[in-house]
Formats: C-alpha cells, sequence, structure tokens
C-alpha cells in the first residue's frame, strides 16, 4: 500500500479509536485531577469550550486512550500481538499512578491491538498506526486549542458526555 | 507485515481470562464496578483482574518461556494469581484514588 495514504488513513481511524473511546469513558465530563482542571479553565478563558478543556486537560495528565492508542501501535509494530497486550498493562499501571481508573487507557489499548492486528492483513503496517496517531494527536493538542476543544465538546454532547460543572 | 495469530497462543490467552474470572468471583470480588462505572475505582472481576493475567502472560510469552503444553498451564498459574494479587497486594503497590474536593470541603 501506498505509504501516504496508509498513514492518512491510520490517522483517521487511530482519531476515532481514541476520541470515540476517552469520550465514552467520560473525559470531558469531570477532570480527573486538578492539573485537567486548571487546563480545562484556561481554555475556557481563552474562548474555548470547558468539556474540550477538561478531555485536553486530561489526556495530558494521564495515559488514556491516546497514550493506549500509540503504545498499543509501537508494542505490536516491536514483537507482535504480546506487544498491545504488554503495552495495555504498562497503560493500566500508569493510569493507577496518574490518579485515573484506567478504563479509557486500557480499553483504548485493547482495542487499537485488535485494530493494528486486523488491519495488517490490508496492507496497513503498524508504522503507519504510529505516525497516524502522533498526527491525530497533533490535531487534538497541538494545533488550536480553542478550535479543537468546541469539537470534543460538540462531540461530548452529541454522545451525551458533556460536563456539568461551570 | 502481516501479524499471524497462532491459535494456541489465543487460547492460553483466553485461558488465562477465563481463569481469572472465576477465581476472582471465587474470591468474593464484585462482578463489575459500581455505578456510574467509567469513574469507579473499585477493581473487579471483570477489570482490571483479566487485563493484569493478560499482560503478565504476555511477558511471559514475549520472552519466549511457554514452559510445559505450550504456555496452558502458565496461562491457567497466572489466571490464578493475578485475582489474588489484584484483591490482597493492589492497594500495597498503587496509590489511593485522588480525595474529591468537595468531600474534603465537607
Amino acid at each position: 500500500m501506498n505509504e501516504l495514504l496508509g498513514v492518512a488513513i491510520a490517522a483517521i481511524i487511530a482519531w476515532l479509536n481514541f476520541v470515540i473511546i476517552d469520550t465514552l469513558m467520560g473525559l470531558p465530563e469531570v477532570p480527573g485531577v486538578q492539573g485537567a482542571d486548571i487546563v480545562g479553565r484556561s481554555i475556557k478563558n481563552r474562548g474555548g469550550d470547558l468539556a474540550g478543556g477538561f478531555f485536553q486537560g486530561n489526556i495530558l495528565c494521564s495515559p488514556d486512550a491516546s497514550a493506549g492508542t500509540l503504545l498499543a501501535s509501537i508494542g505490536v509494530m516491536l514483537i507482535g500481538l504480546e506487544g498491545g497486550l504488554i503495552a495495555a498493562l504498562f497503560v493500566f499501571i500508569g493510569n493507577r499512578l496518574c490518579a485515573d481508573p484506567g478504563f479509557a487507557g486500557t480499553t483504548g489499548a485493547l482495542t487499537m491491538t485488535i485494530i493494528v492486528v486486523c488491519f495488517s492483513h490490508l496492507g496497513f503496517t503498524p508504522e503507519m498506526f504510529i505516525v497516524g496517531m502522533v498526527i491525530a494527536i497533533t490535531t487534538i493538542q497541538g494545533i488550536h486549542h480553542k478550535t479543537s476543544s468546541k469539537l470534543i465538546g460538540n462531540i461530548a454532547k452529541r454522545m451525551g458526555r458533556y460536563t456539568k460543572l461551570n | 507485515m502481516i501479524i499471524i495469530l497462532s491459535e494456541t497462543f489465543l487460547l492460553n490467552y483466553l485461558i488465562a481470562i477465563v481463569t481469572s474470572i472465576i477465581i476472582a468471583i471465587g474470591i468474593k470480588m464484585p462482578v463489575l464496578p459500581e455505578k456510574p462505572r467509567r469513574f469507579s475505582w473499585t477493581n473487579s472481576a471483570l477489570f482490571p483482574t483479566p487485563i493484569i493475567a493478560i499482560g503478565l502472560l504476555a511477558i511471559c510469552f514475549s520472552i519466549k518461556f511457554l514452559w510445559i503444553y505450550d504456555g496452558m498451564v502458565l496461562a491457567m498459574i497466572i489466571g490464578i494469581i493475578s485475582p489474588l494479587v489484584v484483591k490482597y497486594l493492589f492497594n500495597y503497590v498503587f496509590p489511593n484514588p485522588p480525595v474529591l474536593l468537595e468531600e474534603e470541603n465537607e
């Protein structure tokens, strides 16, 4: 498969994987730690959305589905299926050390392991998913916080996970 | 690079998951965390016990440590050990859940 096309499709899959799982697991609802609260309110003060800000603060402060997605891809690239499962265990340990129950990170790592293994039969390599995930996380955390937090806020509203805090 | 999965390995993971869930229920761990589940810190039979079991088994398989019967006995042993670790050793290893600000104010 063409490498650039593969990376583009992998980026879309990785983006959907981590955004859907993180939103379902309630990241936009409450800040897990004080740091996430500060990030969320800072983004809101700059014209962004509070739920989107909490989401960004939470993925900044603990390894959630975004880290799970990236680490599972790296694990599968290095040692195959075992790597993805080890990544899920390590992400869970990291979650618990970072004051997070660990549902989002572990689920993200496990789903990404399954996705990478299945898509390897269609010509996608784990490397494509690693690059794709870096691009996906850059679109949320790296380009424009105001716009990305509003987008996440909209997704959270549609999935019934919008924050009740002010 | 096509990742081919060995049926024996998949069976071993399944054995580890099933054993860990059965043992966890046997030692009276809750089957599911209390609601709302996504914010719950309770260790249950379905989470994180099987995750720890398959993670430990994957570490053993990644260093090619299969022991006897292609790793099946190892899968069962890890399936028995992980619920015990989660129930009796977890709180020594991991920090307690953070206390919420509202609770602190009360």
